[in-house]
């Protein structure tokens, strides 16, 4: 099925190895560098701005492809309109080949191949079909499907997951007003499978290829199933597709069920994460509690926003010290030593600049309101309020 | 995953590219199984610090009328002098090189007491005036104890805080949202040769710095924010009518562009050297629509329109060799 030789994927994953040993400090960079150089490897590109550069590059490519294909029919046959985007995802299906053929893999080229291929498509499905959304994400989702299955492209992972969900959805408005209804429970039941589906088969892997594809769906099962009963979700989704509208005084059905599942969920993550040492859990579980605590405020003002600021900076620090107190001296398990093999701590080199844009100072020239003078403190305060 | 990983450990020592210490060595820290809360952790009490010191923002300003001002006063100052206390007391004193404490709350202790600082000193500015109607020593104060605070306990989101009060003191808003949406403080001409100035001084500030062995980790804060200055005020006037300032502020931003293009390859910084070519791009093109500006295209759009996606996938082209000669130099 993979259309890789799989020598230059296994020496792939020793590159991978030997780049996280150098990081930690295991090995040295002479020998990082002879096992680059003595294992050959796919045309591909790690730094993300040069495959976005390449991806454009790529883009231009495709478009002017389908631009010629477009200018010699157009001149021929009016039916072209029918069948053009077909033509497209043709090029961009042969293209793909033909990049992958040539080795190229997560280099930018083929990321647009891939991707404009699925796009058109789902346009060339869309136009035979005059916008039929079930049957246009039922195919999407084989193609794109197909492209990870063949090409290992983590981002076709990611497009076959959106529209699974899409067919979901749209499968259950074909059942009028009760699929609306039950929605939100079939999509929590359909990620909770998926999910402990894609666990057993990650658990099962012989090899490691389809593993980064398989953890994506994995994580996105988790965040659907979260947003899947989530309060706010629910009752704005039911507003929308079913027009119910929620009087003072009431509320919508189940609410008591949709606000457990809101509270609960988070516990529930937090927990498994930190049991199962699951990183990535950890990280979708602090999103998680982020969406929980802005549902609640949504609806309900439990606490002025100020003093929830304040009280929660207070309860987050106890918490993150007496976890810090705790972890210190731990050198084994759940500690809090820095990993030499994993690193997690890219995003807190931004924190300098959040300081800058939360405190930073205004001059108090330009400004009319008093407050705003010196410090930027108390302007501050309002963009604190997306916590 | 982890049986892949150890699986490729395996094979890259019966591959000989690792010896078998370093084997052994792998193991055994991989048998400890650690699951690092290091980056989480630090990154919820910064998150406390925020939240908190903003809450505290809001509360004073929307209660200002019923609160006692002295209370409020009080409170601040007990809250201020009880964190500085727990960092001086546990700090190493100053020293010129990276220092970290050893306790990592401390750091964000720091912070916070650095923060409440800058809205006592607002607060008491606001009430009591003891600044007079001096508004700009009411914010050198802050940036003075900000900058004390950076130097002498070794943190870098204080020092942000300190250059944006500096900036702020000549009347410039230098924070990141602001730089963004490209306020109409560099309209103004004079405040643009201010934002030049200060764009310089942070430089010659950081090469002062490199040859005393100051806190040398700090140029790329300082550089970082001059980059951004210079080249956002240089461009903004590069549009001016005026023919005298859109060429002196092409040739200003083709010096700095020089100049951090040196300086990034120097620093090993991705961050400045792609801001750089952002800014030089952008610049060029100013540039080029400049010198057209009076030509008449009617005669030759045709070839305007051939020439310009050349234009674009060239620009591409030349972007990904720029970075990745780059990556090769920083690397190597």
């Amino acid at each position: 099925m993979i259309i890789y030789d799989k020598n230059i994927l296994d020496n792939e994953a020793l590159d991978d190895q030997a780049a996280a040993l150098y990081s930690g400090g295991f090995i040295s960079k002479e020998q990082r560098k002879l096992i680059e150089k003595e294992l050959p490897s796919f045309k591909k590109q790690n730094n993300i701005l040069v495959r976005l550069g390449f991806f454009l590059l790529g883009s231009f490519l495709y478009l002017s492809i389908c631009g010629v294909i477009s200018l010699i029919a157009l001149s021929g046959n009016d039916d072209f309109l029918d069948i053009c985007c077909y033509l497209f995802a043709i090029v961009g299906f042969v293209g793909a080949a033909l990049l992958a053929k040539r080795n190229y893999h997560n280099h930018g080229l083929d990321d647009a191949f891939i991707l404009g291929g699925l796009l058109t498509f789902g346009c060339a499905i869309a136009i035979t079909t005059e916008g039929y959304e079930m049957v246009i994400a039922f195919f999407v989702s084989v193609a794109a499907l197909y492209m990870f299955l063949r090409y290992l492209h983590v981002l076709s992972m990611l497009v076959f997951c959106f529209a699974v969900t899409t067919l979901l959805f749209f499968g259950m408005f074909e059942f009028g007003e009760l699929g609306k209804a039950v929605l939100p429970f079939t999509a929590m039941i359909f990620a909770a499978v998926f999910y402990f589906l894609t666990k057993r088969v990650i658990k099962n892997l012989n090899q490691q290829y389809y593993y980064n594809g398989l953890l994506l769906a994995n994580s996105f099962c988790l965040i659907l199933f979260y947003l899947s009963c989530n309060y706010l979700v629910v009752r704005e989704l039911s507003a929308e597709l079913l027009g119910t509208e929620v009087k003072p005084g009431t509320d919508i059905t189940f609410a008591f069920f949709f606000y457990a599942f809101t509270i609960v969920v988070p516990i529930l993550y937090l927990v498994q994460a930190l049991r199962t040492k699951d990183r990535i859990m950890l990280w979708i579980n602090f999103a998680v509690i982020a969406f929980t605590i802005y549902t609640i405020r949504y609806y309900h003002s439990v606490l002025p926003i100020e003093i929830g600021l304040t009280l929660g900076g207070i309860v987050l620090f106890t918490i993150a010290y007496f976890s810090i107190k705790r972890l210190k001296e731990k050198e084994s398990g759940l500690t809090f030593k820095p990993d030499r093999i994993n690193h997690s701590d890219g995003f807190l080199n931004a924190e300098a600049l959040i300081v800058a844009s939360t405190f930073g100072m205004k001059p108090e020239v330009k400004t009319d309101s008093p407050m705003e003078f010196g410090d930027g403190g108390f302007s501050g305060g309002g963009s604190g309020g997306t916590f | 995953m982890e049986k892949f990983k150890e699986q490729a450990t395996q094979d890259l020592l019966e591959s000989g590219f690792i010896t078998q210490n370093q084997f052994d060595e792998i193991k055994t820290y991989r048998s400890l199984n650690i699951f690092s809360l290091n980056a989480e952790l630090k990154f919820l009490l910064y998150l406390s610090v925020v939240s908190f010191t903003s809450g505290i923002g809001v509360l004073i300003y929307e209660n200002i009328d019923t609160i006692g001002h002295i209370a409020i006063l009080a409170v601040l100052l007990i809250v201020i002098a009880i964190c500085f206390y727990y960092c001086f007391k546990n700090s190493k004193g100053f020293q010129k090189t990276e220092t970290v404490f050893e306790h990592p709350v401390l750091e964000y202790l720091v912070l916070a007491a650095n923060i409440l600082t800058c809205i006592f000193i607002g607060y008491l500015q606001f009430q009591y005036k003891p600044f007079g109607d001096n508004y700009g020593l009411a914010t050198l104060v802050p940036t003075l104890v900000s900058f004390f605070c950076a130097y002498y306990f070794d943190n870098k989101s204080v020092l942000t805080i300190a250059v944006t009060g500096l900036a702020a003191y000549i009347g410039l808003s230098v924070t990141p949202q602001t730089l963004l949406s490209n306020n109409d403080f560099y309209a103004s001409e004079s405040l643009s040769y201010s934002a030049v100035m200060l764009g310089i001084l942070l430089i010659l500030w950081t090469i002062y710095s490199r040859r005393i062995a100051l806190k040398t980790h700090f140029a790329l804060i300082f550089l970082t924010f001059a980059l951004h200055i210079i080249s956002i005020a240089s461009i903004s006037n590069m549009v001016s009518f005026d023919v005298f300032t859109w060429i002196l502020f092409t040739v200003i931003l083709a010096v700095s562009t020089f100049y951090f293009y040196k300086i990034s390859y120097q620093y090993k910084a991705i961050s400045l050297y792609i801001f750089m070519i952002i800014y030089a791009y952008v610049g060029v093109n100013v540039f080029l629509f400049k010198l057209f500006e009076n030509i008449d295209f009617s005669e030759i759009w045709e070839l305007f329109v051939l020439i310009l996606p050349i234009y674009f996938i060239s620009s591409i082209v030349l972007f990904i060799k720029l970075i990745k000669n780059f990556h090769k130099e920083i690397t190597a």
